[in-house]
């Protein structure tokens, strides 16, 4: 369970908070989708449940942010590693440079994390079934594509069994085959039990698809927050200069052009469009 | 891995030995370059000693290239630098007011294969382990995780460097070299060409430092390792023994230089 | 020595792998603007000024490793104590402030050189017979030591002619730089060496 109350954060040298006065609660097990336009506060609050704000960035942190028992605040970065773990966009820069195999490169946090040999291996292993990396197990990181890579880069992470794993736009410098890759993944997360998820996005289908909540970021606030159905099919999403799920777009201007009845809801994915659209 | 280390796959004997024996051979081969005394040594120690092991490890082809290749250059220079300026009586011939003479390239060639005994020792290492199991072997004698990961990172990612420099090299014969360009604009050209590579590399840094922490990096405590190297009774011994042989070679050799 | 556990962040050794990358990856770029400079030495620089001595001499002292282990310039392992020196000074002039003028920035290049070409030479004398290994160096040391100098000063010769202004080149790039780097992540270095400026703080996501 997590808890964020009044949080607010300055970059070093900013006089403008990123983050300004955000109270959730995500509860555990939770998928959670974070949107926003630019400059909303997306990454800087991925970094706010990660403890890299404020540890790795310094600046000024006001409120809390509780991941169970734990105060982020409070917290190591280093000890932090083995309950969250943390996604980005680059892949290659995500891939750690010292070791020579994918299979161990997937080892290496557990190797900072002190474990048992054994249990390693084993949690390499379901690692590698779990994400489909078994055809690249014994290649080097720098050998693979971005999407490769990225996928190692999750599976580096998962390996570690995080209470929390926040992914922070994975997809966004990836091909759109990667990217269904990816997501694929996020959908076999999506049933787990036990991890929280949080994932910031701009392809708003593919939120709509896993998660159980969307989470709108505007200049650090929250502005909305809800379930995706009522979130991404809102027309207010427009103000917020994020625009909805081409479904919704369909969806509107059937409805403007009385093609279909006022009183449907709007379809936020595949499956719904095609309900709407009977 | 990318060619970009020494490193040649094999299962032979000597790859399986454990890496601080292969750092103590290494050291053995540095002390007797240093310390043996004439040309007709130092090949015998490299013959005997080196290329054996090097074809039991089933790599003495790219030994004897590599070594050619690092040496051949020193052999030049030393042949023509001592050859021509270091005191001796046997002229071969000469150049100008310059006499090159027997004694002078004989002590260039001495200079050559100390050079070669001492980089073959460091060679046969360098193509026999694979370097992180070699980081792995110094961490756990004490060696802190941070060195090796500097050095195992750098020698992985530097590729992608040269890349980028040979892109930005590229881009810049396409606009063309103005020959007789003013040597004070080509040098402020190295800004443009150069800053916007360190530059983002530095921004670079800080998501893959970032990473590192998601990896557990600064966690303190100790590191356990997926990889088990192999070790045995007899390599210990015969470390020890070498160790010692090398020392007591040091010793003597001082000895003998000073009981004159 | 408390300075000395301060410098080794987790960002500061991720840095100290990317400067080694540097020093490797963008010594090929001034040949192909035609000048005959190496700059193997920017990121040992740039490491030295940013985080301080100890990493800076840390960074040289690898990097030559690495030059070995990859086996691109073997006997640059003989070397590595100057380039920790290399290191340590930048260090040094970066805690003194000398990085906020390029005119400074460039003197200390000059002295580095000249300190790098006096401490090298040593090593190219009484190790390596007199010699680098290196073709052109060597033609430039032959010529020296024809002029009547000893393998010492032949090699000291050679080393003032080419160090003080690879030194001042690499200096002022590293200078070059740090001017342009963003305030953000000037305000994890110290405050002395990274020369201030007025910015407008960017945006962020």
């Amino acid at each position: 369970m997590i808890q964020i109350k009044g949080l607010t954060y300055f970059y070093p040298g900013q006089e403008r908070p990123a983050l300004q006065d955000i109270d959730l609660q995500i509860p555990s097990g939770q998928f959670c989708g974070v949107v926003g336009p630019n400059g909303a506060g997306k990454s800087t609050f991925c970094y706010a449940l990660t403890g890299f704000v404020p540890h790795f960035f310094r600046g000024a942190l006001q409120g809390e942010v509780k991941l169970g028992q734990i105060s982020i605040a409070d917290a190591n970065l280093g000890k932090l590693a083995g309950e969250v773990g943390l996604v980005f966009q680059n892949p290659f820069n995500q891939i750690s440079g010292a070791r020579f195999t994918v299979r161990e490169e997937i080892a290496f946090g557990l190797e900072n994390l002190g474990l048992p040999r054994k249990i390693i291996e084993r949690r390499v292993d379901e690692t590698i079934d779990l994400i489909g990396l078994g055809e690249l197990a014994e290649r080097s990181p720098f050998a693979l594509s971005g999407g490769q890579q990225q996928r190692v880069a999750i599976a580096s992470v998962l390996a570690m069994q995080p209470k929390l794993l926040v992914l922070d736009e994975p997809t966004s410098q990836l091909d759109p085959q990667s990217t269904q890759d990816v997501f694929r993944i996020l959908d076999k997360l999506a049933g787990r039990v036990g991890t929280t998820v949080v994932l910031v996005e701009q392809k708003l289908e593919w939120l709509a698809a896993f998660a159980d909540r969307v989470i709108v970021l505007s200049h650090g606030h929250v502005s909305l927050d809800g379930q995706p159905q009522k979130i991404l099919s809102d027309e207010k999403m427009e103000k917020f200069g994020i625009g909805q799920t081409q479904y919704s777009l369909a969806a509107a201007a059937a409805k403007k052009k009385k093609l279909v009845p006022k009183s449907r809801d709007f379809p936020i994915t595949l499956k719904q469009a095609i309900e709407f659209f009977k | 891995m990318r060619g970009s280390t020494l490193f040649v796959p094999g299962q032979t004997v000597i790859h399986h030995l454990h890496p601080v024996t292969k750092l103590v051979i290494t050291f053995l081969c540095l002390v007797l370059a240093g310390t043996l005394p004439s040309l007709p040594w130092l090949l015998t120690c490299f013959v005997v000693l080196l290329l054996p092991l090097a074809a039991i490890g089933r790599i003495l082809r790219p030994f004897l290239l590599r070594s050619f290749a690092v040496i051949a250059p020193f052999v030049i220079s030393l042949s023509v630098i001592q050859g021509f300026f270091t005191p001796g009586q046997t002229p071969l011939f000469h150049l100008g007011s310059f006499i090159f003479t027997f004694e002078g390239w004989l002590a260039g060639l001495t200079v050559a294969a100390r050079i070669l005994l001492a980089l073959g020792g460091a060679l046969l290492l360098m193509l026999s382990t694979r370097p992180d199991r070699l980081m792995l072997a110094l961490t756990e004698r004490g060696m802190p995780g941070s060195l090796a990961y500097v050095v195992l990172t750098a020698i992985q990612i530097f590729p992608r460097f040269q890349e980028r420099a040979q892109v930005i090299q590229e881009a810049q014969q396409a606009r063309g070299l103005e020959i007789h360009v003013n040597i004070f604009r080509r040098l402020g050209l190295l800004v443009p060409l150069m800053g916007p590579l360190v530059l983002s590399s530095i921004m670079d840094t800080e998501e893959r430092a970032m990473a590192l922490e998601a990896r557990a990096f600064s966690r303190p405590g100790r590191k356990t390792s997926l990889l088990l190297l192999e070790d045995s009774v007899w390599q210990r011994i015969a470390r020890w023994t070498i160790m010692v042989a090398a020392l007591g070679l040091i010793v003597l050799s001082f000895w003998l230089k000073f009981a004159r | 020595m408390n300075d000395f556990r301060k410098e080794f962040t987790t960002f500061s050794v991720a840095l100290i792998a990317v400067a080694i990358a540097i020093n490797i990856g963008a010594g090929q770029i001034p040949r192909s603007v035609g000048l005959p400079l190496y700059l193997d030495s920017i990121g040992t620089v740039l490491v030295g000024v940013l985080v301080g001595p100890w990493a800076g001499a840390l960074t040289g002292f690898l990097a030559n490793t690495v030059w070995t282990v990859t086996g691109l310039f073997p006997q640059a392992i003989a070397w590595a104590g100057v380039a920790a020196i290399i290191g340590a000074l930048a260090g040094a002039f970066g805690k003194a402030g000398w990085m906020k003028d390029w005119w400074r920035a460039g003197l200390a290049g000059l002295i580095t050189g000249v300190v790098a070409a006096i401490l090298s030479a040593p090593i190219a004398a009484y190790v390596f017979g007199g010699v680098t290994g290196n073709a052109g160096t060597d033609a430039i040391v032959a010529a020296w030591r024809a002029a009547g100098l000893d393998a010492l000063f032949s090699n000291v010769a050679q080393g003032t002619m080419s160090d003080p202004l690879d030194k001042l080149v690499t200096y002022l790039i590293v200078w070059a730089v740090l001017m342009a780097l963003p305030q953000r992540l000037k305000a994890r270095f110290s405050g002395e060496s990274v020369p201030a400026q007025k910015r407008s703080t960017p945006k962020k996501k």
